[in-house]
């Protein structure tokens, strides 16, 4: 059973960490080989980066390693032996926790009761003044403290890392893992809570691994690298003898970015979509888009390139009508714009967001019904303006099945029960249809295979070779540079940077995806 | 069908394969639907059984008799028919918001206040021409029962209050006025023990359906089933509907006005629910008063549950159940059982059917049946 | 003032408070019961058909037994089973916790009435009370403020539950599997096994409420016995934002709502009757639309709660 750190002998808390290393681990999910051969070694006392590019494999070892997923192949070894990992539970007792990139505390419960319910045994009768001060003496040994009344919620988002952080120490883990910690910190809390992490490593306390795709985190604070690149290693060593160029290219390949070989050169035409200073808030409330401002013209597709989580999605929200912007102004083709059903259909806007069945499509229709979203409404679909044919539906759906090649019993099967990448393929047909003025793209081709992603990067180049204004929202670098003509960077919520994208230079887009302007 | 009625569909031999295969699928899902609320009702009606064997009476006896006065006689069919009548309309009240994801269980009020207004219009109204009275009862119920659960609708798509709660308060402050009013300003000073309002004239009354001992309510309510599922099943805004239920997020990427749509759907809904007071008044009572709030608005709830919030099932449904709450008072007099042992029966389809649902889409022997046993395409 | 008539128009507060007292105690009960299983991440809406049971039950028991408090704990061990039937049902996967609410109240009231059919005519020994007018010489006094044990014990009850949602292994469980189900099965709990066991305390504690009904105020079984209060005690769960203390003094409120019809009725205002007896209702209404936000939640909302959404 895993223990308070106050249930262990002092010897056992006091000890250094042990090793930990992840030897020659493979795991295939489907068709998709999301680690091939990778091993990595976490030698105590030290602070240890994993580096890599969104769906580079990084999440994936590190869940073999905390038993979230168990590995086709390869070890994890614990100090002199190997030892099997089921569950997180049982990483926890070899002294190894993990701090998520989604916070796992419950929000409506104090700091010390999150504390005290993380342990494995909980007294039926808690005396609080004790545990509180309990809580207080182990906090006077940490070098950071968290007020241990407030409620979590309460808690800013640095403030809930150092909690999650300080949770897997209260439990005594030697080892601590963090997936993307300052995805959600801003820098000067990033630098805080991983300056502290560097000391506790210095003093011989703790091994800590992160994960991070940020280079300015891995030269700061790391100790040693390990750069994954599409699931393989790409290689590792001491951050010292390694300068940002040299990760940029380990992280995204030293072979130039291959040009789109579809992309007819096309005359550039007006700008079709426009945004002015637009500004929006997340759910909570606070701000997360500043000031974006950016044209798309006709012909053109415009990149933006960023890590995940800086405000992208927002972005997307606002143009899809899911969310309300809290200032600024949509221009397409020089008339204001609001996702209204009649503006969608005049100025023949065309949304293909990410997670597709959960942003664009309703999994209890069919695929027939589904991909009449746009045009249900229209004459040619309609009786008298009043009644949807079904009909007409259901034949367009049919020509639409056999030219995007999807995969379906038939149009009246239930789109729910269609693999991912038929659904986006169903949902790009519904996009792509007819005239398209401008279309905004959100990470069109995450996690799928090969052929569908060749299919829908073609679709997309197709659509600006006939003159659509394309706005391509996606975390994969490589897939920005396979089909921008323009390339903008996205960070905390601006754009920070703008290049061509011919002969744009990868290692400065990584160093402005990083948070390196100025 | 032809080809050419969208301009570049072609149906190669591919696409016929397709579909011939499609509608097999679609055979066997619709027989695989079966499966599982049969199984409920066997279910039911076995629970059924034993809870009033315990009670004493003879399970085969009580069924017996349920069938007769359900459906045994053509008097007591009339009569299920009778019943039916306002359980479609009240089953409305809740299907339809049920399309949005909403749970409307506000239609006894809606019912109650729609009587009422009902027949204070016809009060209003002596010495006009009965079609010219009961259609302002009609309107007039509509309006009141529509702004009753459109008020539900309001308050959850603008102020995100839970309509499940707001729609049944809405439902006890709409009986709790309409008493008032019929106590005081609407009383007709001759109904002494039963304060009432005043009759709206034997001349308007709803009269039997031609050849039929049934009131010309039944006609109301297939009618508004049918428009129902015109409009829900198979009109552009019943399309809309189904996306807004179905996903709010696409709907809103769709342009689709989320919350224009929630208003609009519990008014229609409210509207019915209220029409079925009017027809209770003007077929059935005569007058309004406290025998209004007869549970119809209960039952309604699960006959929509029932029906699976189909307008179209609502029929059958309606039917099924209006026979079975006819049935009581026949229970009561052969088995000697109380008059709420077809609410019990009501009770235990309903938990049952909803118990159910965890198998929905489990079974699918038929559809293995007509295509093999490869299953679906993933 | 010894003569009853000097009393005058201090008759209606007096009225109201002690009604307040013996009308809140259904609303005091369930909407314990509510906030203890709404705490653990469910709604159930079935409160109303237990509060029915357990009056028809605990009468019945009452009245065979001669034991009022042999009814009360009757009445408490078919909420348990309403409850159980709700906890087990909801746990089952795509059942819907607010369906299957509304399917047990019909089915609740339906079986109380089928039950109950035989005990609208015996007279039930009632529970014992006591005055808490002892000081006062004027007849309404002491007989407005007669109260029981019962009401005391869920007086107590409240600070008893909130002192144990904070204090206890058990609650802090019950309130991690309500606020995430996710972190509460990462640290090992059965979530569902939790939410039966709270749904089934919330079952016994409105079944008590219901026997309340029948054994003290109004003190009788008949059909027309509860009109609501069983839902109602959603609502004011909601309005008393999931704290068992606030939903004592919302019970109050709303006792005291409920008790202004009747207490108005008894010193011959009798034009408005109805009206204040929606009162109560048109409050909660008018509480709720307050207490919602079509942007933000409650902050105190259980987050795997799905009837505040």
């Amino acid at each position: 059973m895993t223990q308070s750190a106050f249930a262990q002998p002092k010897e056992r808390r006091d000890a250094p960490p042990p090793t930990l290393a992840a030897e020659h681990m493979s795991k295939r999910f489907g068709p998709l080989l999301a680690l091939d051969d990778v091993s990595f070694t976490l030698r105590p006392g030290t602070f240890h980066a994993l580096l890599g590019e969104n769906g580079a494999g990084k999440s994936t070892l590190v869940k073999c390693i905390m038993g979230f997923y168990q590995a086709d192949s390869g070890r994890v070894v614990v100090g002199d032996s190997d030892v099997m990992v089921n569950n997180p539970r049982d990483a926890q007792r070899y002294g190894i926790g993990m701090v998520y990139q989604h916070f796992t505390l419950v929000e409506n419960m104090t700091v010390a009761e999150n504390l005290v319910m993380a342990r494995a045994e909980v007294p039926a009768f808690i005396d609080w003044k004790k545990e509180e001060q309990a809580i207080e003496a182990f906090m006077s040994g940490m070098p950071f403290r968290v007020p241990v009344r407030k409620l979590a919620r309460q808690l800013a988002a640095g403030e809930k890392q150092k909690l999650e952080i300080l949770k897997q120490l209260y439990l005594g883990s030697k080892i601590i893992i963090l997936d993307e910690p300052t995805s959600v910190l801003t820098p000067q809390e990033a630098d805080d809570v991983l300056g502290l992490l560097r000391e506790m490593t210095r003093r011989g306390e703790l091994s800590v691994a992160i994960i991070t795709h940020k280079f300015r985190e891995v030269t700061a604070f790391a100790d040693e690298v390990t750069v994954l690149r599409r699931g393989a290693l790409a290689g590792s060593g001491k951050v010292s003898d390694h300068t940002p160029a040299s990760l940029a290219e380990l992280m995204v390949g030293s072979e130039p970015p291959s040009a789109s070989l579809l992309r007819q050169s096309s005359e550039q035409g007006h700008v079709s979509l426009e945004l002015h200073d637009v500004c929006a808030d997340d759910d909570l409330g606070l701000p997360v888009l500043s000031k974006v401002s950016l044209k798309v013209r006709a012909g053109e597709i415009l990149g933006i390139a960023g890590v995940s989580g800086n405000g992208q999605e927002q972005l997307v929200e606002v143009l899809a009508g899911q969310r309300l912007p809290s200032s600024g102004k949509v221009h397409v083709a020089g008339k204001p714009y609001s996702p209204t059903r009649t503006q969608i259909r005049e100025s023949r806007v065309r949304l293909l967001p990410e997670a597709p069945l959960k942003n664009a499509s309703v999994a209890n229709m069919t695929v027939a019904e589904n991909m009449g979203f746009r045009c249900f409404d229209e004459p040619g679909f309609t009786l008298g303006r009043w009644a949807v044919r079904r009909g007409r539906l259901r034949r367009k759906a049919l020509k639409s099945i056999g030219e995007y090649k999807i995969k379906t019993p038939g149009p009246e099967a239930l789109i729910g029960g269609l693999s991912g990448g038929n659904v986006q393929r169903a949902v790009l047909a519904r996009e792509l249809d007819g005239e398209v003025a401008v279309l905004i793209a959100a990470n069109p081709c995450f996690g799928l295979d090969f052929a569908a992603v060749a299919e829908i990067r073609s679709r997309i180049v197709a659509a600006r070779n006939s003159g659509t204004a394309v706005l391509l929202v996606s975390a994969d670098l490589d897939e920005i540079f396979a089909l921008s003509d323009r390339i903008v960077v996205m960070s905390e919520g601006a754009l920070v940077y703008e290049t061509p994208a011919e002969g744009a230079n990868v290692a400065e887009i990584g160093r402005h995806m990083a948070g390196h302007h100025a | 069908m032809t080809a050419s009625a969208v301009p570049g569909a072609v149906r190669g031999p591919e696409v016929e394969r397709e579909g011939a295969r499609a509608l097999m699928l679609r055979a066997g899902a619709f027989l695989d639907g079966l499966v599982v609320p049969g199984a409920a009702v066997l279910v039911s009606v076995i629970l059924f059984g034993g809870f009033v064997a315990l009670a004493g009476a003879n399970p085969v006896e009580v069924f017996e008799q349920m069938y007769r006065g359900a459906f045994g006689t053509w008097f007591s069919l009339q009569n299920s028919l009778q019943r039916a009548a306002p359980l479609m309309l009240t089953g409305l009240c809740t299907a339809l918001p049920a399309r949005l994801g909403l749970v409307v269980i506000g239609g006894e009020g809606a019912l109650y206040v729609g009587g009422v207004a009902a027949a204070a219009v016809a009060s209003h109204l002596t010495g006009s021409d009965p079609y010219t009275v009961l259609a302002f009862m009609a309107i007039t119920s509509m309006i009141f029962g529509g702004l009753w659960i459109g008020t539900a609708g309001a308050l959850r798509a603008k102020r995100g209050v839970n309509e499940t709660i707001s729609s049944l308060l809405l439902s006890y402050i709409g009986i709790a006025v309409c008493n008032h009013l019929i106590e005081g300003p609407l009383r007709d000073p001759q109904s002494l023990n039963k304060p009432s309002t005043l009759h709206i004239g034997d001349q308007n009354m709803l009269g039997p359906l031609p050849g039929l001992d049934v009131h010309y309510g039944l006609l109301y309510g297939i009618v508004a089933c049918l428009i129902c599922w015109l409009l829900m099943d198979h009109s552009i805004f019943g399309f809309a509907a189904r996306i807004v239920g179905g996903n709010p997020r696409a709907a809103r990427l769709s342009g689709l006005r989320v919350p224009r749509l929630m208003i609009l759907v519990c008014a229609i809904a409210g509207a019915a629910a209220g029409l079925a007071g009017m027809v209770e008044v003007a077929a059935v009572h005569g007058k309004a008063n406290a025998s209004l709030a007869a549970g119809y608005g209960y039952t309604g709830i699960l006959v929509a549950f029932l029906a699976r919030h189909s307008p179209l099932g609502i029929l059958p449904v309606a039917l099924v159940l209006g026979g079975i709450s006819a049935s009581g008072g026949l229970l009561q007099r052969t088995c000697d059982l109380p008059d709420a042992t077809v609410a019990v029966l009501q009770g235990i389809l309903f938990v049952v059917m909803l118990a159910s649902e965890t198998y929905r889409g489990q079974v699918n022997w038929f559809s293995r049946l007509m295509v093999g046993s490869k299953g679906a395409v993933a | 003032m010894t003569d009853a008539a000097t009393l005058g128009a201090w008759g209606v507060p007096l009225a109201v408070i002690g009604g307040a007292l013996r009308v809140s105690a259904p609303f005091l009960f369930v909407s314990l019961g509510e906030c203890l299983t709404e705490k653990s991440g469910r709604v159930n809406l079935g409160l109303e058909g237990t509060l029915v049971m357990g009056a028809m039950g605990g009468y019945g028991v009452s009245y065979l037994s001669g034991s009022p408090w042999l009814g009360v704990a009757a009445a408490g061990a078919l909420g348990a089973v309403f409850g159980a039937l709700h906890g087990f049902l909801c746990g089952r996967p795509r059942v819907n916790d607010i369906a299957v609410g509304i399917a047990l109240m019909l089915l609740g009231v339906g079986l109380s009435f089928f039950l109950g059919k035989p005990l609208i005519q015996p007279t039930a020994p009632r529970l014992p009370s006591f005055s808490l007018g002892f000081w006062s010489d004027v007849p309404q006094v002491r007989s407005n403020l007669q109260i029981n044990a019962l009401l005391v014990f869920g007086i107590l009850l409240a600070p008893g539950l909130r002192w144990a949602l904070k204090n206890t292994r058990w609650g802090l469980i019950v309130r991690t599997v309500g606020e995430s189900a996710e972190a509460a099965r990462a640290m090992g709990y059965d979530v569902n096994r939790v939410r039966l066991l709270a749904t089934m305390a919330g079952g016994v504690l409105a079944g008590i409420g219901g026997s309340f009904l029948s054994l003290f105020y109004p003190g009788s079984w008949n059909e027309g016995l509860s009109s609501g209060q069983g839902l109602m005690a959603v609502a004011l769960v909601i309005f008393a934002r999931w704290d068992p203390v606030r939903c004592l003094y919302a019970s109050l409120l709303f006792g005291g709502a409920s008790a202004l019809g009747p207490a108005l009725q008894s010193v011959g205002v009798t034009s408005g009757y109805y009206l204040f007896n929606a009162a109560p209702y048109a409050l909660t209404l008018v509480i709720m639309v307050l207490s919602s936000s079509a942007t933000k939640q409650s902050r105190d909302l259980p987050m795997e709660l799905t009837v505040a959404r």
